[in-house]
């Protein structure tokens, strides 16, 4: 009777929906983050969101949005950056991580206690969602998965072969920029549920557990969500059932999805199919 | 009537300081087919970058299909370009059938997702023309160097381009399917009238199927047409002395072995 009492639960009801968009826009970013080997510069944008987040309540602005723009804005400055010489972009993100990370820590540390949940920011917290922060997540949703729709071939295309997709026409840096961008707010859609620290495994886990077994761009987006979705509920279910913190046990749900999705490769190449090997 | 497709006019180019191509002039008209040779860092894949547009910053005249290059028009032009760059500068990690790569190719793909893409026939067709059409559903990852390469090139043809530039499509290809590539890029340029520009370090291998040759190291040191033979200096200006000269039909434009 668990289960009943979860969903009758008032907190469980008002994460639902936030927790389900969040795996729906993450599970489908996650495809193009593999595909573009950006798992580092989520790395970075999560870690270096702490100064948006910094910035934010030092100057009592509004939180979300607050640090959206910045990780959009340090997002864009990575795709920038390569193009500067003796720069490369791993370099530039552990730069990035570092500094902004650093600033975050400082700005956090002159507040009190009341002034912020640090644990909240590092491990996420979606069962305490406000219904401003809600309409947020639906605008950064209804952005990122619109970008989706216009871009993700275009995406792909440079995914596959960058060199052929800038001599057939395609604006192959302002594309990469628009891909950071989206990445930098998925990020932040991200640490509300799991946090800054754990922000990256919702961003890799599902479309690496997919890779095994996709094929094609589309089917690796369904099979992603496909594991997203049931992996975020069943997270929530299993920190409301054992009194586990929400985003840590959402990601270990993944991991052991990812796992699974492993193993049954591994079963499947022993009995003579090639397996599809994760980015 | 021949209408001219490339109309270069003593195109320079530096690159990290250094200088990498030096007053090339060059003329193609509809349905030639070019053959590049030239030593190492001579400047080959360099030119192919100017005429894709990956190198915007060149001194010189440009003009293709009778028009002036900029950068205002530079994506509409590339629109009618077909590319095929050499292998080992991309190996693709991406799950994806034949096919789906084949139509990477039209320009549908670039749509939004909510577009249907269309022309399931030109895929087949470009899937038929490099010999692949049985592979059409197979993942392209597990393909071998030589069926990749053909699966490329498929992908390159699919949009039915107006000029096709190739830089050494052949080097992962067996010899049965080297032959097959020339013989079919010979026959469009014969049949549709599409342009070929291809880089390749096999002369030899060439000579019985393109129009001309061009000898390129920094600067064309010589426009050699069909049945028309290559000075031994002009080798010996490329390449240095470390080479023979080997003596060839009166078919060939000129072959040569670097020692």
């Amino acid at each position: 009777m668990q289960w009943m009492a979860f969903f009758h639960s008032p907190v469980i009801q008002q994460a639902l929906l936030p927790a389900g968009l969040i795996a729906l826009v993450t599970a489908s970013m996650s495809v193009m983050i593999l595909a573009h080997r950006l798992s580092f510069l989520t790395v970075g944008v999560s870690h270096a969101s702490l100064a948006g987040l910094g910035i934010a309540a030092t100057l009592a602005l509004p939180v979300l949005p607050t640090a959206t723009l910045i990780a959009i804005l340090l997002a864009v400055l990575l795709a920038w950056m390569p193009a500067a010489e003796g720069i490369s972009e791993d370099t530039g993100t552990g730069l990035l991580f570092a500094g902004s990370m650093a600033l975050g820590i400082v700005l956090l540390s002159r507040l009190s206690a009341s002034d912020i949940n640090l644990f909240s920011l590092l491990f996420g917290d979606v069962l305490t969602i406000s219904h401003s922060e809600k309409l947020w997540l639906a605008l950064v949703a209804v952005i990122i998965l619109g970008l989706l729709l216009i871009f993700a071939r275009r995406w792909w295309a440079i995914a596959f072969d960058p060199v052929t997709a800038e001599a057939s026409g395609l604006p192959v840096q302002t594309l990469r920029v628009l891909l950071y961008a989206a990445v930098g707010m998925t990020v932040m859609m991200c640490v509300k549920l799991v946090g800054v620290v754990l922000t990256t495994g919702m961003l890799v886990l599902p479309a690496a557990a997919a890779w095994f077994w996709g094929r094609s761009p589309g089917g690796l987006w369904l099979i992603s969500v496909a594991l997203a979705m049931p992996g975020t509920y069943g997270g929530l279910y299993l920190s409301y059932v054992e009194d586990w913190p929400s985003g840590a046990t959402v990601v270990l749900v993944l991991c052991l999805i990812f796992l699974c999705s492993w193993g049954l490769a591994w079963l499947r190449q022993q009995h003579g199919k090639k397996p599809d090997t994760p980015a | 009537m021949t209408t001219t497709v490339i109309e270069a006019h003593q195109l320079s180019l530096q690159l990290a300081g250094k200088c990498v191509l030096d007053g090339v002039s060059l003329h193609i008209g509809r349905g030639h087919f070019l053959g590049i040779v030239g030593p190492n860092g001579a400047g080959k894949s360099s030119l192919i970058g100017i005429l894709t547009g990956r190198h915007p910053h060149y001194q010189g005249l440009l003009r293709l299909f009778g028009m002036d290059v900029s950068s205002r028009n530079r994506r509409r032009l590339l629109s009618r370009i077909g590319y095929l760059h050499q292998m080992h500068s991309s190996q693709s990690h991406l799950p994806m059938r034949v096919a789906d790569v084949v139509a990477m190719g039209l320009a549908s793909w670039n749509r939004p997702l909510w577009h249907r893409l269309d022309r399931q026939s030109s895929i087949e067709k470009a899937l038929q023309q490099v010999d692949m059409e049985d592979f059409r559903d197979a993942d392209f990852r597990y393909l071998s160097g030589g069926q990749m390469q053909r699966v490329r090139l498929a992908r390159a043809l699919v949009r039915t381009p107006e000029l096709l530039l190739l830089d050494e499509p052949a080097a992962a290809m067996d010899n049965k399917h080297q032959q097959q590539l020339y013989r079919l890029l010979r026959r469009l340029c014969d049949e549709t009238g599409m342009s070929v520009v291809m880089v390749e370090h096999d002369i030899a291998a060439i000579t019985g199927y393109v129009d001309s040759v061009a000898c390129l190291n920094q600067r064309i040191h010589y426009h050699a047409m069909k049945g028309e033979q290559i000075p031994e200096d002009i080798w010996h200006q490329m390449y240095g002395s470390h080479m023979h000269v080997i003596a060839h039909d009166s078919g060939c434009i000129g072959c040569c072995e670097v020692t």
